[in-house]
């Protein structure tokens, strides 16, 4: 950016050049992938009933935890780290049920205020709990994955950071059939369209509403993995900010439609990145969210949203 | 009704749940703490104020830096304990025995120097960070207070009042022997990544850039990041591709793993470099990343000198070395710096304590250094490295 011009030919400043553009979408749609991944539990949870689930982000944080406990058991074994998902897809499912059940349904009824405030209560109660069982101490995530580098163009590119992106794919290709093809897909898309009728037609709402919530929490953990082998470390408050801008990418998309959540994650992972190596590092949050921004007020309903008026 | 009852059972037990943690973890500090402060009170309950210098700590006891502040309660204690056991001069650490919270945060650090006030110390010691130390030296300039700081490197804090101290190097120095260190390394175009809103990490990286054109370094890359990132894979890519085979990344502990495995992975294989804010560095689980990474210190448990062997055998066995950083190092110096400030001045009051350490000559585990006319010593740089993620000293850089 400085001063290669004194330092390399035409030529090999274009091969750069491509291959830095390269590895910066490559590391865009890594990151993107992951805020995807956070952002389509938000989008659920707010698909079906209209809530905004701000300790979603928290269930990170309870998987980056998991992971960091029990990968180094899954080695000792002689298993694949990778596997240790699985105990933190049953971590983040059992919190995420819990907190829906114990927290969340009892309020249910009283109106979208006092969900807001148990979410927010919810999220800064998991962080307390969290540095009083782990310690203040951030902790370090053994490596997941141990993949090779390919070079493609001149760009170096982790094998992992494709697999991230593979993974992420597949699972929201995945839960956009799920919903759309499945019986109980089905019945998730019936809950927020007329609760009462729902229950009419033999749908239990709190078991879809639970299952939603499991489901959700399930991503968030498969997001800790991804998370964690990109950025190895899990402190208790990780969960905040990395929510905020997933649900940021949630809303950007269209709050409530997957497709939305895919698309807001992956745009403001890849601007982020994009915005640090060309324009300004310091100013990546601010150009991010100004475009933010900007698509609200051309889109109130986000990108993919439906105009129907709706306020988020 | 049955809702409302259960709602308020619910926050209840929410209520009692975060009361418990609490206070679980507030006992666990308490008995941790409970006996140094024991032993440093003792003495004053003897009727021996006068011979007794009341000093106050501040450190990071919280955050991501916290590992710090446990290396510097540890070594207090054990200075204190040490100095107490003999005749003469004895120190008793005001707030209970307990280092203050700065929380690493410069509001909270006036917030910590101010809750000292009441206790009327005779000297404060802290704290280890330049952004936090900066506003508390202001008001002890003010105040006339003698503050001692530990690792504070920004070079403009002892320029605020001369009732201000420091016994570690300074910024523009780390720099320099970073860079100098680079050359004789056989670096040739270095690249730097640096948080901009750190006063300490500027401060580093404008030193090197000064220092890097007479020691033959081409700067090609400068990346900006912040010290709450967690991405750097955009700078990383940058400056991979910039052609360094240097990287300058003088930034602290919590980001360093980050930093050097997203830096490795974007296919740079180069030096990585830092400054004494590495210390103390988690490498668990990426240990082959940190292979030809180094950076500057102010002292090193590996080395040789007695002082340094004697602080370092005692407090592994005290507290094993999970905290045995140079910021406990700085601490304990610290405070036998003054007791030594007090025998020099020929008393505990702060103006003689002033005195006494103005132009002082100190032998302690930083080495034997004096402090110039800004109150700054001109110490010899520890340069340590790793191998399978172990810190291992590699040279030490004479001034």
């Amino acid at each position: 950016m400085l001063s290669e011009e004194n330092t390399l030919g035409d030529e090999e400043r274009t091969v750069t050049d491509v291959s830095l553009f390269i590895q910066s979408l490559i590391n865009g749609l890594n990151q993107g992938a992951i805020y995807a991944l956070i952002a389509l539990g938000y989008t659920m949870v707010y698909g079906i009933i209209r809530m905004i689930n701000f300790a979603h982000g928290d269930f990170i944080m309870v998987g980056a935890y998991t992971l960091f406990y029990t990968i180094p058991l899954m080695v000792s074994y002689g298993m694949p780290a990778w596997l240790a998902v699985l105990a933190a897809i049953v971590v983040c499912v059992a919190v995420g049920v819990i907190v829906e059940v114990v927290a969340y349904r009892p309020v249910r009824g009283a109106g979208s205020m006092s969900a807001l405030i148990t979410a927010l209560a919810m999220s800064l109660f998991l962080e307390n709990l969290a540095m009083v069982l782990f310690g203040a101490n951030p902790k370090s995530v053994q490596a997941v994955f141990n993949l090779p580098m390919v070079e493609i163009f001149g760009a170096k590119l982790q094998c992992k950071y494709l697999l991230t992106i593979g993974i992420g794919l597949v699972i929201m290709v995945g839960l956009q059939l799920f919903v759309k093809k499945t019986k109980l897909g089905k019945a998730m898309r019936a809950v927020p369209q007329d609760k009462q009728a729902s229950t009419l037609m033999g749908i239990d709402v709190n078991r879809i509403i639970t299952t939603t919530f499991a489901i959700g929490s399930g991503l968030a953990a498969v997001a800790a993995l991804m998370y964690c082998s990109t950025y190895p470390r899990c402190t208790t408050d990780m969960g905040s900010m990395m929510g905020l801008k997933a649900f940021i990418a949630a809303v950007l998309g269209g709050i409530g439609i997957i497709p939305g959540a895919m698309l807001g994650g992956i745009l403001v992972g890849v601007i982020e990145i994009f915005v640090k190596v060309y324009i300004a590092p310091g100013w990546y949050e601010a150009i991010t969210y100004g475009l933010l921004i900007v698509v609200l007020l051309v889109k109130p309903s986000g990108i993919l949203g439906r105009n129907t008026g709706e306020k988020v | 009704m049955k809702k409302k009852w259960l709602s308020v059972i619910l926050s209840a037990v929410l209520a009692v749940g975060m009361l418990a943690g609490c206070s679980g973890a507030s006992e666990e500090a308490a008995a941790d703490d409970s006996k140094p402060s024991e032993e440093a009170a003792a003495p004053v309950e003897e009727g021996e104020a006068t011979d007794t210098i009341r000093v106050g700590v501040i450190c990071s006891m919280t955050g991501g830096k916290a590992v710090y502040g446990e290396g510097a309660q540890n070594a207090i204690d054990m200075a204190v304990e040490e100095i107490n056991a003999k005749d003469g001069i004895h120190v008793e650490i005001v707030n209970g025995g307990k280092v203050v919270d700065d929380a690493s945060d410069s509001k909270q650090a006036v917030n910590a120097y101010n809750s000292l006030e009441p206790e009327e110390p005779d000297a404060v010691v802290g704290a280890f960070f330049s952004s936090v130390t900066l506003p508390m030296a202001e008001l002890a300039a003010e105040q006339d207070m003698l503050l001692l700081a530990t690792g504070a490197t920004n070079y403009k804090v002892t320029l605020i009042g001369p009732t201000i101290f420091r016994n570690c190097f300074i910024d523009p120095y780390q720099g320099k022997m970073a860079a100098k260190f680079a050359a004789e390394q056989g670096a040739t175009k270095a690249a730097i990544i640096y948080a901009k809103d750190d006063d300490y990490s500027n401060g580093l990286k404008d030193a090197f850039v000064e220092n890097a054109a007479d020691n033959g370094i081409e700067v090609v890359y400068t990346g900006e990041c912040t010290t709450k990132d967690t991405d750097f894979t955009a700078q990383a890519s940058q400056a991979a591709a910039s052609g360094a085979d240097f990287l300058f990344y003088p930034c602290f502990l919590d980001t360093v793993p980050l930093l050097v495995q997203q830096v490795r992975d974007a296919g740079f294989d180069g030096i990585i470099m830092g400054g004494d804010g590495w210390d103390g560095s988690d490498t668990t689980g990426i240990e082959t990343y940190f292979d030809n990474c180094y950076f500057t210190n102010h002292y090193s448990s590996e080395d040789t000198a007695p002082e340094v062997q004697n602080f370092v055998s005692k407090y592994t066995e005290k507290y094993g070395t999970d905290t045995l950083n140079a910021c406990a190092s700085l601490y304990y110096d610290a405070i036998y710096m003054l007791v030594q400030a007090a025998e020099n001045g020929g008393g505990t009051d702060t103006a003689s304590l002033v005195k006494g350490m103005t132009g002082m000559t100190f032998t302690g585990v930083g080495g034997t250094f004096t402090l110039d006319e800004n109150g700054d010593p001109e110490k010899a740089v520890a340069i340590n490295t790793y191998e399978n993620g172990q810190v291992k000293w590699f040279t030490t850089l004479q001034p």
